[in-house]
């Protein structure tokens, strides 16, 4: 068949086809009404036949460029992706990502010694040595972290600042710490074992210089709440990183990008968890930790509640034969 | 290396073609992308510290962790793989094996952005896309997506028309593509260069000059079926 009978007898469609197409780019669901829509993927596999055809034919770019285009755009609409559904966030959030964490659980147990024997380490230092304290700190950290935690403050664990100032400030430095901690996993491992190491000398070291001072209770009273949920979302995304970058060392039994593939989709995963906690933690941490006026007791016991119950939910979540994938 | 074409086969059987995007569209869609969310931010902040005075500012916090994480992941999946600079420029982030970007995906490529920044702006980055042959850079690779250029490529132009006149002998499929393409293409020549081209066909032709570059457009009617 020569080209121009091949264009005369098959144009009526491609143009059918074409402006179907470009109506669903601009109005999408008056486009899915209309009674073309449900002939979309015949047509668009009618139109691969003729872009085939007409290559084996070698007819001429007018016509090739011409159905390139439309297959195109028809690929586009054929393979995209499932609208997302918010079933999908519930059961990755109660079942998904719990069985993610226990299953890279070599993994968390590194990196949760990796945040917490340096946090040990500086607690019991600067508990042991005050003076300690001068070298991990600059002298005006501290006395910031004096006026945070000072007894006489009506809130605590902030200097100024109001509750909602504080929330957008957690979600912005803690989220992004937990984004970097995965990512710079990449450099075989070390940006998150840096990030995390690095993490827990301030935290002890911090600790350590409150209690050596005499401020130990405000501090501890501020972070019981809040820490069960930073603290492990932290390791979990370090533990992430780790995996990540140990991917790249030792792939296994598989070309390296392949197994760095499966570790970042693992690893994205895993981090997008660690939001969600972090930002239960910027609520409670923002909201709930700072009121000073509450009892000991109702700190204390909420705040061991919430570490179990974050302990629960991470070795139990999703075990039931119910949820098993 | 000089061709950023790849072709990828779709599971209907035919291949299609994915233009990636090099190294210096990308960082204007960025710079412009960059640009557009300070701006944002500034503004907001500007809105919310006039209404809310100090927790406005924790509100200019969530903004900007929006603009600097989610932006990306948002425009990528729901909005055609386009951030608002990507479209400007005309580029589009897709699977390696051409359809949509997913959620997963675009994360990791938004995420390993970290790595791909590294020394300053995005010099780990720069690199690695200049290395790749497809452009890609860390994120990319590891996520399995690529950047390509999303304007249509243009149609090929149409053979001018003339009365037909049959081949005097046959001629093999990819001779008479080529026959084709020459009159499809003589307009965007000069015509020293179309004569210099068309001469070459003396043998089949038998004659030099515009008389070759017309015999040929007449061939090439004929070879598509006109009269």
């Amino acid at each position: 068949m020569k080209q121009e009978q091949f264009v005369a007898l098959h144009e009526k469609e491609w143009n059918v086809l074409r402006s179907w197409l470009g109506q669903l780019d601009r109005t999408p669901q008056a486009a899915m009404r209309a009674e073309h829509a449900l002939d979309f993927p015949q047509a668009y596999r009618r139109v691969c036949h003729h872009l085939a055809l007409a290559q084996a034919r070698g007819y001429s770019r007018e016509v090739t460029d011409r159905l390139q285009q439309i297959v195109q755009m028809g690929h586009r609409q054929l393979y995209r992706p499932p609208a997302p559904r918010w079933h999908k966030v519930a059961v990755f959030l109660v079942a998904d990502f719990p069985r993610l964490v226990r299953q890279q659980w070599r993994c968390m147990l590194v990196a949760m010694l990796l945040l917490y024997l340096p946090a040990v380490i500086a607690y019991v230092a600067i508990m042991w040595e005050p003076s300690l304290a001068h070298s991990v700190f600059t002298t005006r950290q501290l006395a910031d972290f004096d006026h945070m935690y000072d007894p006489a403050n009506s809130h605590l664990g902030r200097s100024s600042g109001t509750d909602l100032q504080m929330f957008g400030f957690y979600i912005m430095n803690n989220v992004s710490i937990a984004f970097r901690t995965f990512a710079s996993g990449l450099l075989f491992g070390v940006g998150a074992i840096y990030v995390l190491a690095a993490n827990g000398v301030i935290i002890g070291g911090v600790a350590g210089h409150l209690n050596a001072i005499g401020y130990g209770a405000p501090f501890w009273r501020f972070v019981v709440g809040h820490s069960g949920f930073e603290l492990t979302a932290i390791v979990i995304a370090g533990g992430a990183g780790l995996q990540f970058g140990l991917s790249l060392l030792a792939p296994g039994r598989q070309r390296r990008e392949v197994a760095l593939r499966h570790a970042a989709w693992i690893g994205a995963r895993l981090a997008m968890g660690a939001f969600a906690m972090l930002i239960a933690a910027a609520f409670i941490e923002a909201y709930w930790s700072s009121i000073a006026a509450l009892p000991d007791v109702v700190k204390y016991s909420s705040g061991a509640g919430i570490w179990v119950l974050v302990f629960w939910w991470l070795l139990r979540g999703g075990a039931g034969s119910r949820h098993a994938a | 290396m000089l061709d950023t074409v790849r072709e990828i086969e779709t599971p209907e059987g035919v291949s299609l073609r994915l233009r990636a995007a090099g190294a210096f569209g990308r960082a204007q869609a960025w710079l412009l992308d960059t640009l557009l969310r300070f701006v944002v931010f500034c503004v907001g902040l500007g809105i919310f510290s006039a209404i809310l005075g100090r927790g406005g500012v924790g509100l200019g916090m969530l903004l900007m962790f929006t603009l600097m994480w989610v932006y990306n992941v948002v425009c990528e999946v729901w909005f055609h793989g386009q951030t608002l600079g990507k479209r400007a420029l005309g580029l589009r982030v897709v699977s390696a094996d051409g359809t949509p970007v997913t959620l997963l995906p675009s994360v990791v490529r938004n995420l390993l952005r970290v790595v791909d920044a590294l020394p300053g702006i995005y010099g780990v980055g720069l690199v690695t896309s200049m290395i790749d042959p497809s452009a890609r850079r860390i994120g990319d690779i590891v996520a399995g997506t690529l950047v390509i250029h999303a304007d249509d490529l243009p149609a090929g132009s149409k053979v001018p028309m003339a009365p037909a006149q049959p081949l005097p002998l046959p001629l093999d499929q990819d001779e008479q593509a080529a026959v084709i393409e020459f009159a499809e293409r003589s307009p965007q020549l000069t015509p020293e260069r179309q004569e210099e081209l068309a001469d070459i066909l003396y043998p089949l032709t038998g004659r030099e000059g515009t008389a070759a570059v017309t015999q040929i457009t007449a061939y090439a009617n004929g070879l598509l079926g006109r009269p």
